[in-house]
């Protein structure tokens, strides 16, 4: 908050577009926030750190600047059963304007990915893998490295959506071997309105920008045959950049790394544990979340009887702030044969007073609705 | 405990006893509109035939939650029996009402009242009043 505050009153001027010295201390400190983003993530270079609106604007560029183009009818393209529908929709959408076939990996009787059940998933017919390393509903983490690592065998490029992964994992893309990598700050405390997309060195040159404007072209022709786009990352981010979010999202990187992503797992799969087990006594109660995968400190479920917009407007007038609904993985939903479930996101700020307090609070709207 | 009254013993009544609430499919009825909310999964069908101008019988069905569920047997219990006209008026009124504007509703209704405080489940209140009034747009009642 003080970095942004401190960016808005003493350093609030264009990027990349003036030539007087606080343009170019804000230039600086834009630039000085990516390098930060570039360490978080142990990207190889700053081209490849691309500041975007948000994990949903970055698969965008991925799918639309990337895959369209060379997407073939026949081709395939795989995302998993527990897609949010950021790295959904843009997968389904390039595939019917092209002709290709979205496939989905269905998940195993605990929540897992059948993989195993698609060995077609690391073949020629694969033009894309879509995945997400930890779902926002189950909490689940996927091995993500190995899928990076077999589809690395069949030059198959993979995206992978970190954005709920981020807080509780230390990622290196670079480790990973994946091509595309994204995120959002406000999941890891950052501002709203700010994302990322790592894209690989060597994939820079295969992406087309989407967004065309000012900042991403060196030489605006009369044509576009002509026209020539300015190096990556700068030609992915047309328009005035937030300056605000970056130094918003390099400091909440600080605050991440400050608390060690390790403390962080640690606290919040003990707190997840504590809730889970105290769930489990209500028979009324039914827990989707994985015991094996509570790390993530997502913990959902629904109720028997009591819709979950209910549990969560009576929890919230507890004072317990949860969200209920379909969570944007409406696939998903359709898949668990429920239209709703509640979420308790449990994150650092936590303690086992709040557990307890949840756990009141079911109790409270179970009395109501008795 | 909770703060803004949202369950009143009047709306989780309807809730747990919901009134004109049909079990199976609405097929006696000869109109029948069905309305969903789908950011939280809720469906309601609302159905409804005419003697003359008159809308009776009135049922529903479908899930929801305890705000949808009450409201619309709280819709059907304000409009059974009464004329297409008043139906009009009241489904135009209750929408004016929930947006927060200062207008006469049934005193059966007013159990709904928290729920203008509340934007997120306006919707849940609006589900069936909305499948009632396209019910009599399309049959041009």
């Amino acid at each position: 908050m003080q970095a942004m505050d401190d960016a808005m009153r003493l350093f609030h001027s264009p990027v990349n577009r003036g030539f007087y010295p606080l343009a170019e201390q804000t230039t600086t400190r834009y630039e000085q926030a990516r390098e930060r983003l570039q360490r978080f993530i142990g990207a190889e270079n700053q081209a490849s750190v691309i500041f975007t609106a948000s994990a949903t604007d970055s698969i965008n560029q991925v799918a639309q600047g990337f895959l369209l183009p060379r997407l073939k009818p026949g081709q395939n393209v795989w995302v998993t059963r527990m897609e949010h529908h950021a790295n959904y929709l843009p997968w389904q959408y390039v595939c019917e304007q092209s002709g290709a076939s979205l496939c989905i990996i269905e998940l195993t009787d605990t929540g897992e990915l059948d993989l195993e059940r698609y060995p077609e998933i690391f073949s020629d017919s694969t033009a894309m893998i879509a995945l997400t390393q930890t779902s926002n509903v189950l909490g689940i983490t996927n091995d993500v490295k190995a899928i990076c690592e077999r589809a690395k065998q069949k030059n198959i490029p993979v995206l992978i959506d970190a954005a709920q992964a981020l807080v509780s994992n230390i990622i290196n893309v670079r480790e990973l071997g994946c091509d595309f990598l994204v995120f959002s700050a406000h999941k890891m405390f950052g501002p709203n309105g700010i994302g990322l997309l790592y894209i690989a060195p060597e994939q820079l040159n295969e992406v087309q920008p989407v967004r065309l404007g000012g900042g991403m072209v060196d030489f605006a022709a009369d044509s576009l045959a002509d026209t020539i786009w300015s190096e990556a990352p700068h030609r992915f981010e047309a328009g005035s950049p937030n300056f605000v979010g970056a130094i918003g999202f390099a400091s909440a990187c600080d605050f991440v790394e400050s608390l060690g992503q390790a403390n962080i797992k640690a606290h919040i799969t003990e707190l997840a544990t504590s809730l889970y087990q105290a769930l489990s006594h209500y028979p009324n109660l039914h827990v989707v979340s994985s015991a094996r995968h509570l790390s993530s400190g997502i913990v959902s479920f629904y109720h028997d009887v009591i819709h979950a917009h209910d549990l969560a407007q009576i929890m919230g007038d507890s004072g317990v702030a949860v969200r209920a609904g379909h969570h944007c993985a409406q696939p998903l939903l359709r898949h668990l044969g429920v239209s709703s479930t509640l979420r308790i996101s449990i994150s650092v700020y936590n303690t086992n007073n709040d557990i307890n307090a949840a756990v009141s609070a079911l109790e409270y709207a179970q009395k109501v609705f008795s | 405990m909770s703060d803004t009254q949202l369950y009143k013993a009047q709306l989780l009544d309807h809730f747990k006893k919901p009134r004109n609430k049909a079990v199976g499919e609405l097929t006696t009825m000869q109109v029948v509109k069905r309305g969903s909310n789908p950011r939280c999964g809720d469906e309601i069908e609302v159905g409804f035939s005419l003697k003359g101008n008159i809308i009776e019988p009135i049922q529903f069905r479908g899930r929801g939650c305890s705000v949808c569920i009450a409201s619309a047997s709280m819709m059907t219990e304000a409009i059974i029996g009464q004329p297409t006209e008043y139906a009009k008026i009241m489904a135009t009124e209750m929408q004016k009402w929930i947006a927060g504007e200062d207008v006469n509703i049934p005193q059966m209704l007013k159990p709904l009242e928290a729920v203008r405080h509340h934007p997120a489940r306006k919707k849940c209140v609006m589900l069936a009043w909305h499948a009632l009034i396209e019910g009599m747009e399309e049959s041009n009642v």
